[in-house]
């Protein structure tokens, strides 16, 4: 009898081939639908999902809970959260400010790219909505590239899409191929615009196989931090506000996404205060771990918390630092500010810095790590004047300080995770990275 | 027990035991020493004395080995975790990384046992019928000059110099494998039909398969009847990992050896003990890392600390009561099971991979991930 070998073609690489050019036809649609009306399909996409009994939201929850390691009250509240702090509105004007105003000018002209290819990273739903929103605002369509981590939510976008308006829907194809499938993220590099996120290494590897032509517009891992000032620990009510909303930082999304906290500066603060302080956090973890109780773990991720308590319990002098162990969260208040791993999970390190001047020091080797900075205790400058020679004292200068190591929002404990929709994500405007113009200088000649 | 007597008897133990682990094997005599240890160890170590009273385990409530604290390998890094006073040092080894990163270390005040352990447990499970044989020997990992601090490099040297014949020499060097050193040691032994032995890093082994297969010329590596190969190291903080089945594979076809003579050695810098693959000894039997009698493996849950069924997946926690001058007892960062017998024994253990997706864990980013980028461009804004 005789063998016939067949060899065939990457199966992942066709689907992503075919899924492509779907989408590129159906760009000529979306591209035929004027600027203003792809933003308003993606309002009231948005309203749909922002709706406080919005189905979607509802639909997305118990999916993910079946998809990923989160407990489902840990979704629910996340998503709720989110969403909650995205305004339709806001998002509409938004693209006004960067899109609208150039376009008003009678000169500029939208030329979207072809396609776009969005490569989510991640487990956290709400960056996904947002990348695959943007382009096709644009009028550039979009396939999205599913993780494993996250597999329901662009789906489900896609129904919500298809729900409102036919063109946009039919220009937005979410699509899961293996990690390691060289062929299938060739032809989804094809893209005259990508959108990546991911590790420096994954991003730099994503470049390298990019030519100079292509847009490329990239986020990569950050983290985020609290830094309390030293007036808080003479301010019971809002000690305990702060110390709630540190604790929903770090329980949402088991700190997996990079607005988690994994470090709280005290600073200025003495050996009794920082004391007091940790343990109100640590009390308040207690009691949301009970509403929210954090979801599976890997075994790599536990041994990294057990290395790292056990080394934290020979490191520290019981009298000046403190370990707070439970099922569900650990927190350790250091005596010093030196950096140590974050094996995240809900693991959070308090250290004590003795100043405004000594936190900035802290944080500079993480310049351009940084994503969002959530300060309270710090007093508001007397008379704030943007026309001042020299650093004015108060949370504004401190701001100010902060902002040149790249940190792109501040915010107040318990906000951290949940930025309004236009938030300059990475220090950027949030359609402009995307958009291509064109000028045409010949009109009436 | 004072310390001298404690290593005098570990020293009787493994000079009876180099030629057979199986029956050298002695529970009890394993548990009097390993808690006679902990007791002198608690007194002289003060960090990790505050760790065993911070979990309440002390020399006054702990009666068996599974309740001895295990001290984290990364305390190696913060601490000095010795057992006698600092002048009396007299070695240091230290793990790898860059001149930024902080490096663990094993202090050392004598190298008697820790040198009795590293040679009883090769030529039980690497040398074996060449112990004594004074086979050829080259490594490809620097030489002692070069690395001065490098446990692996101490123990290749270790080795050269008590069983290695006079061609045996290091074949890494400023960073660079001899390629033609090398191949005339291979063309040496062949000629003479003796068998030759290697040792390397995983790394070092990589680069070498790399260069093979660039050549194309793979006949002139191949090895004399009885070679065989060891290779250590795995590929942690390197941008190519190569999984430990292809990299074997590869190094068996090479250089024209069984498998079973390429043999991974399981080890760290923070031990004194090592552990080698079984499948020279029991070539018929399951691959499995064999534990010398002095040494204890065992398979923890991360979150409760407690031992999980036998053959399940655990937190690799080791008991070397060669590391009697800092701390015996290790919990590793990494995961294994044992490896049971027909009737449910442990006949040695399996470390594993990292888990499927453990890198993944969102776009937060751990610091010590990003401590190596912020160094990287030193720190600037």
């Amino acid at each position: 009898m005789t063998k016939l070998e067949i060899e065939w073609p990457d199966a992942a690489a066709e689907r992503v081939r075919a899924a492509k050019e779907r989408v590129v036809l159906a760009g000529e649609a979306l591209r035929a639908r004027r600027f203003g009306d792809r933003l308003d399909v993606a309002r009231a996409v948005l309203v749909d999902w922002t709706a406080a009994d919005s189905p979607w939201r509802r639909e997305l929850a118990g999916a993910l809970s079946e998809a990923t390691n989160f407990s489902e009250p840990t979704i629910r509240e996340g998503l709720d959260a989110g969403l909650a702090a995205w305004d339709p509105d806001a998002f509409v004007a938004c693209a006004q400010r960067e899109i609208g105003a150039p376009l008003a000018s009678q000169r500029a002209q939208l030329a979207p790219f072809s396609w776009t290819t969005v490569l989510t990273g991640g487990a956290i739903p709400m960056p996904t909505l947002l990348s695959a929103l943007l382009p096709l605002v644009l009028g550039s369509p979009v396939l999205l590239r599913e993780t494993s981590k996250d597999p329901v939510t662009a789906s489900l976008l896609a129904r919500s899409l298809a729900a409102r308006d036919e063109d946009l829907a039919r220009a937005f194809e979410p699509i899961a191929f293996p990690s390691d499938d060289a062929a299938a993220f060739e032809v989804a590099l094809e893209a005259p615009c990508v959108v990546a996120t991911g590790s420096d290494e994954t991003l730099q590897s994503i470049e390298r196989r990019l030519s100079p032509t292509q847009r490329f517009v990239r986020h990569g891992h950050r983290f985020s931090v609290a830094a309390l000032g030293s007036a808080l620990a003479r301010n019971e009510p809002a000690l305990t506000e702060a110390a709630h909303g540190i604790a929903l930082d770090v329980a949402r999304w088991d700190q997996s996404g990079c607005l988690s906290p994994v470090v709280v500066y005290l600073v200025g603060m003495v050996e009794g205060e920082r004391r007091q302080v940790a343990e109100r956090i640590a009390q308040s973890l207690d009691q949301i771990s009970v509403e929210m109780p954090r979801g599976g773990i890997t075994k790599d991720q536990a041994v990294s918390i057990s290395n790292e308590c056990s080394e934290a319990r020979m490191r520290i002098d019981p009298d000046v630092g403190m370990l707070f162990e439970a099922a569900h969260h650990s927190v350790v208040l250091e005596t010093e500010a030196q950096p140590r791993p974050a094996p995240l999970a809900r693991f959070l390190r308090i250290l004590p810095v003795d100043s405004e001047k000594a936190l900035i020091q802290a944080l500079a080797p993480f310049s351009g790590h940084l994503a969002n900075i959530a300060l309270a205790g710090f007093e508001l400058s007397p008379t704030p004047d943007i026309h001042s020679a020299g650093p004015s004292a108060g949370i504004e200068s401190l701001e100010m300080r902060l902002a040149s190591l790249g940190v792109s929002r501040f915010t107040k404990p318990g906000r951290l995770q949940t930025p309004p929709v236009d938030w300059p994500h990475d220090g950027h405007s949030l359609f402009t990275p995307l958009a291509r113009f064109t000028q045409s200088d010949s009109i009436g000649l | 027990m004072t310390r001298s007597e404690i290593e005098q008897d570990l020293l009787d133990w493994i000079a009876a035991a180099t030629h057979d682990f199986e029956m050298a094997r002695d529970d009890a005599r394993f548990e009097r020493l390993a808690l006679a240890l902990f007791r002198f160890q608690y007194e002289a170590c003060k960090p990790y004395a505050r760790l065993c009273q911070s979990l309440e385990r002390t020399p006054d409530s702990v009666e068996r080995v599974e309740e001895i604290p295990a001290v984290p390998t990364g305390a190696f890094k913060e601490f000095a975790l010795r057992s006698f006073p600092e002048a009396s040092t007299i070695k240091i080894f230290r793990t790898s990384g860059t001149s930024v990163d902080r490096r663990g270390e094993l202090h050392l005040d004598t190298l008697k046992l820790y040198d009795a352990s590293l040679l009883a447990s090769l030529r039980h499970g690497f040398l074996i019928e060449l112990s004594g044989q004074s086979p050829d020997m080259r490594f490809l990992a620097p030489d002692a000059d070069e690395s001065p601090d490098s446990s692996l490099t101490y123990m290749f040297d270790k080795l050269l110099k008590e069983e290695g014949g006079d061609a045996s020499r290091f074949d890494l060097m400023d960073g660079k494998l001899d390629l033609t050193a090398f191949e005339g040691a291979i063309h040496a032994a062949r000629e003479g039909d003796a068998p030759l032995v290697i040792g390397g890093t995983s790394f070092a082994f990589v680069h070498f398969l790399d260069h093979v297969s660039e050549e194309g010329s793979r006949d002139k590596w191949h090895l004399p009847s009885g070679s065989r190969v060891m290779e250590t190291g795995g590929f942690k903080g390197r941008s190519r990992v190569v999984p430990a089945d292809v990299l074997r594979a590869d190094i068996a076809g090479v250089f024209a050896v069984d498998e079973a003579n390429v043999i991974n050695q399981y080890g760290m810098t923070e031990l004194a003990s090592q552990f080698y693959d079984s499948t020279l000894l029991d070539p018929s039997g399951p691959r499995r890392k064999i534990v010398p009698p002095w040494a204890r493996v065992r398979f923890v849950d991360p979150e409760s600390g407690i031992d999980v069924a036998a053959g399940e997946v655990g937190m690799i926690v080791i008991h070397d009561l060669a590391n009697s001058g800092n701390l015996a007892a290790v919990q590793t960062a990494d995961l294994g099971r044992a490896i049971l017998n027909e009737t449910g024994d442990p006949i040695g253990f399996d470390v594993l991979g990292r888990e499927a997706g453990a890198e993944a864990r969102g776009c937060s980013i751990a610091t010590d991930v990003m401590l190596e980028a912020s160094k990287r461009k030193g720190g600037s804004s």
